[in-house]
């Protein structure tokens, strides 16, 4: 409420300013001024009033609004100065060049509002300095001798006159125009240059109404240069460079406002949007709406209440960026519960209508898209288990292995070994049965050894455990039926990974004897690109399937659960090659 | 002959400690890993370490590192390893071309005392110890044109004897033969496979296992 009241105030006041300002130039008709020219100055001005209470209104938060009803004020001020009252004078002579100040600042906080940027605040900062320091230096200095420029003959009294020097008043009317219209103009133009070519696609797309702004400071420079250094201003620019400022600096409060609520106008593309969604798989929702929403760098992330996290479409869990300078983060709710969040470029945060009428066209679809995250969420976790349970069971015959090898065959050696001590120390002085019994008792302890040493190896091979997988393929090669080659050599790896190579050599290999025919095979194993790749083919009659019962199913499965895939190509008479890779840290 | 024990269990390490000594030999230290092999051997220079394969932290290859390092570091001492399951591709890997000073025999191979303290002895004089699953593994593998179809029976078991590391003498214990036949069985032998007269017994034996994994 507060807030309306001023801006009704602050919009009749520059209302009721513009038509004095009218008057006052009227009144002071020459040097160059005709009534149009009046007219039109303070029509720019109003424009920049119209823009910047539309503005405000819709973007209450946003400074840009207050920021072009200031430059009203202060483009009409530029022409109250015109005024022969010595009070008047002072005043708006003080304050009339505020006005470039007040653009450049409204160009550059386009369109969030605030100046972020270290180097555009340093040149905000001079600039404003150089617009009220030397028309405030010069009215200390300025007698009514001299004319100065831009003005009728007639002169004006300043209050602040401390001492008449014309000449000095004269050297800081042409530094200023030296300053401002030239150095500080050209700098603006550079900096907004340099905050295109740094922007975001999508920003560069919103940025274009400063480039109004530029066209502006241009024209304006070139024009109150030339006013300022000639005494007779080449007619063509009298003429014509006046309009097209003016012109200009319509365009630029304008541009502003169609920049600003430009989402209110996009209405069109997110129609386009409901449609579109209706045909759209949940896929590739993303798309449209980065199509919708003019941001090509759009990520969407779907809520999952039992992780009680984000992930993406997937199912896998994604960590949201910070909303910050580079991304923007909008969280999207259904029924009070978190559906998902959009990932997107900063430039959107301006432009909520836009996101909300695009987040309510897509809520279904994202409620589609998002129930199918979970699912693929929860595939992911299955994998996972299934990973988690046959590492588990990898882990628990390696274990049995070892305790088969390392406790109860050890003692049993031990013991077998006492026992023939005992033998050995007895020799020919005990009781010949209790040497026999000595002698068969060792014995079938040895035996019990080897059995025991059959039943680990059954379980899990030692020599994958002591040798590692290299070692073990050459031995499954030693063993098989028909001539192997071997070609590995590998370093250790991870357990689970050499038991999943191991067995699908061990596997394939039963078939090449089982199944294949073949009067050869070869083994190779090597680590590409962070994948183990196990291949063994021979040179058999081929034929062999995954669901042929030839236990090649079951070999998938396990390289499957590992994160890794197996091939078989076996063509009727053209030999098999099983082929697995298995993702490998190393 | 001094020797040094590696075995992490204690009841198998002093079982092994007792035979070694009643074969005459001088416990120079026993260790339950390999940090204290390394550290043992250092201080007592033994002629000959006997080295389980599996011991502590991981029970898996401890024990066939620290020989490959021991083997290294003192090329003049013999290493024999106990292991749970013996292959052959294993004892080639771990030999390494070096067979000279190099024991590989099944744990188990501890119960036979005579001959394992023969092997233990054969080590440490530098010569070699290859268990008979692993020659017996080399020998029966599939082969195209295989010249040791060519072998009479008897000639195998010279054969494989002397892939184990044995020298005449010690074929000529085991099969209950005069030297003088021994010596006729190894030329009939080298002959047959094509292999040049070897003239020590290092040389005959990384000749037999060159033939043999070829």
């Amino acid at each position: 409420m507060h807030a309306r009241y001023l801006r009704l105030l602050l919009a009749l006041g520059g209302i009721v300013l513009g038509l004095v300002a009218y008057n006052v130039q009227v009144d002071n008709l020459g040097a160059g001024t005709t009534t149009n020219r009046a007219a039109a100055g303070v029509i720019a001005a109003w424009s920049f009033l119209a823009a910047g209470m539309a503005v405000w209104s819709k973007r209450p938060g946003n400074w840009l609004g207050p920021l072009m009803v200031a430059t009203c004020f202060a483009l009409l001020a530029r022409q109250l100065r015109y005024s022969h009252d010595a009070l008047a004078f002072t005043v708006f002579f003080a304050l009339g060049e505020l006005g470039f100040a007040l653009i450049a600042h409204s160009a550059l906080a386009y369109p969030s509002g605030r100046i972020t940027d270290r180097s555009e605040r340093r040149f905000l900062e001079v600039t404003y300095a150089t617009v009220l320091v030397f028309p405030l230096a010069i009215l200390l200095v300025h007698d009514q001798g001299v004319r100065l420029r831009y003005f009728d003959p007639y002169p004006r009294r300043s209050i602040l006159l401390i001492s008449g020097q014309d000449g000095l008043a004269g050297f800081l009317e042409d530094s200023y125009a030296v300053i401002a219209y030239g150095a500080l103009a050209a700098l603006f133009i550079f900096l907004v240059a340099r905050r295109l070519k740094r922007a975001t696609p999508r920003a560069r797309w919103v940025l274009t109404p400063v480039l109004v702004g530029v066209v502006v400071a241009a024209l304006w420079a070139v024009y109150n240069s030339v006013v300022a250094f000639s005494t007779r201003p080449p007619t063509f620019v009298a003429r014509n460079v006046f309009w097209w400022q003016i012109v200009g600096l319509i365009a630029l409060p304008v541009a502003l406002f169609f920049g600003l609520i430009r989402s209110r106008l996009a209405h069109a593309d997110v129609g386009d949007l409901v449609l579109r969604l209706e045909r759209t798989p949940p896929g590739e929702i993303r798309g449209a709406l980065a199509e919708a929403l003019h941001d090509p760098t759009l990520e969407v992330a779907f809520w999952l209440s039992e992780r009680a996290g984000y992930v993406d479409a997937d199912g896998l869990p994604i960590e949201l960026p910070q909303d910050g300078h580079d991304r923007a983060v909008t969280y999207l709710e259904h029924d009070d519960e978190p559906l998902a969040a959009l990932i997107h470029d900063p430039t959107l945060r301006y432009e909520p209508e836009l996101i909300d009428a695009a987040a309510a066209a897509a809520r279904l679809a994202l409620e589609n898209a998002r129930l199918q995250a979970e699912l693929q969420a929860q595939l992911v976790k299955v994998k996972e288990s299934r990973a988690r349970i046959v590492a588990a069971g990898d882990e628990q015959r390696r274990r049995i292995e070892r305790d088969l090898h390392d406790g109860a065959q050890q003692r049993l050696v031990a013991l077998a070994l006492d026992l023939k001590r005992a033998q050995g120390n007895l020799e020919g002085r005990a009781d010949p049965d209790v040497e026999r019994l000595l002698a068969a008792s060792a014995e079938e302890v040895k035996v019990a050894v080897e059995e025991l040493r059959e039943l680990a190896s059954g379980i899990h091979p030692g020599i994958l455990t002591q040798g590692g997988l290299s070692v073990a393929l050459a031995a499954l090669a030693n063993k098989a039926p028909v001539p192997v080659t071997v070609d590995a050599t590998l370093d250790r790896l991870q357990p689970e990974i050499e038991s999943t190579a191991y067995f699908v050599a061990s596997e394939a290999l039963t078939n090449v004897a089982k199944h294949a025919h073949a009067s050869s095979a070869s083994i190779r194993a090597c680590v590409e690109n962070g994948k183990l790749v196990i291949e063994v083919s021979d040179n058999g009659v081929g034929g062999a399937a995954a669901d042929g019962g030839t236990g090649l199913r079951g070999l998938a499965d396990r390289v499957e659960a590992q994160g890794g895939r197996l091939r078989i190509e076996s063509p009727a008479g053209g030999g098999t090659r099983v082929r697995g890779e298995i993702p490998c840290a190393l | 002959m001094r020797v040094v024990i590696a075995e992490d269990s204690a009841l198998l390490r002093e079982g092994l400690a007792r035979i070694l000594a009643e074969g005459d030999f001088e416990v120079a230290g026993q260790c339950a890993n390999a940090d204290e092999l390394h550290d043992v051997v250092r201080r007592r220079r033994p002629n000959v370490a006997v080295v389980d394969v599996r011991m502590p932290p991981t029970h898996t290859d401890e024990g066939a590192r620290a020989a490959r390092e021991l083997r290294e570091k003192y090329p003049e001492m013999g290493v024999l390893l106990l292991s749970q399951v013996v292959e052959a591709a294993h004892a080639l890997a771990l030999f390494s071309e070096r067979p000279e000073g190099f024991g590989y025999l099944l744990k188990d191979r501890v119960l036979e005392i005579d001959d394992f303290l023969e092997a233990v002895r054969r080590v440490g004089r530098g010569g070699t110890a290859i268990d008979p699953d692993v020659i017996a593994q080399l020998l029966g593998r599939p082969r195209e044109d295989d010249p040791l179809a060519e072998l009479t029976p008897r000639e195998r078991e010279v054969l494989a004897l002397m892939a184990e590391g044995l020298s005449n003498r010690g074929i000529c214990g085991r099969l209950f033969l005069s030297p003088k036949t021994v010596e006729a069985h190894v030329k009939s032998i080298f002959m047959k496979l094509g292999l040049m007269p070897a003239p020590d017994d290092h040389r005959r034996v990384l000749a037999v296992l060159a033939f043999l994994r070829s």
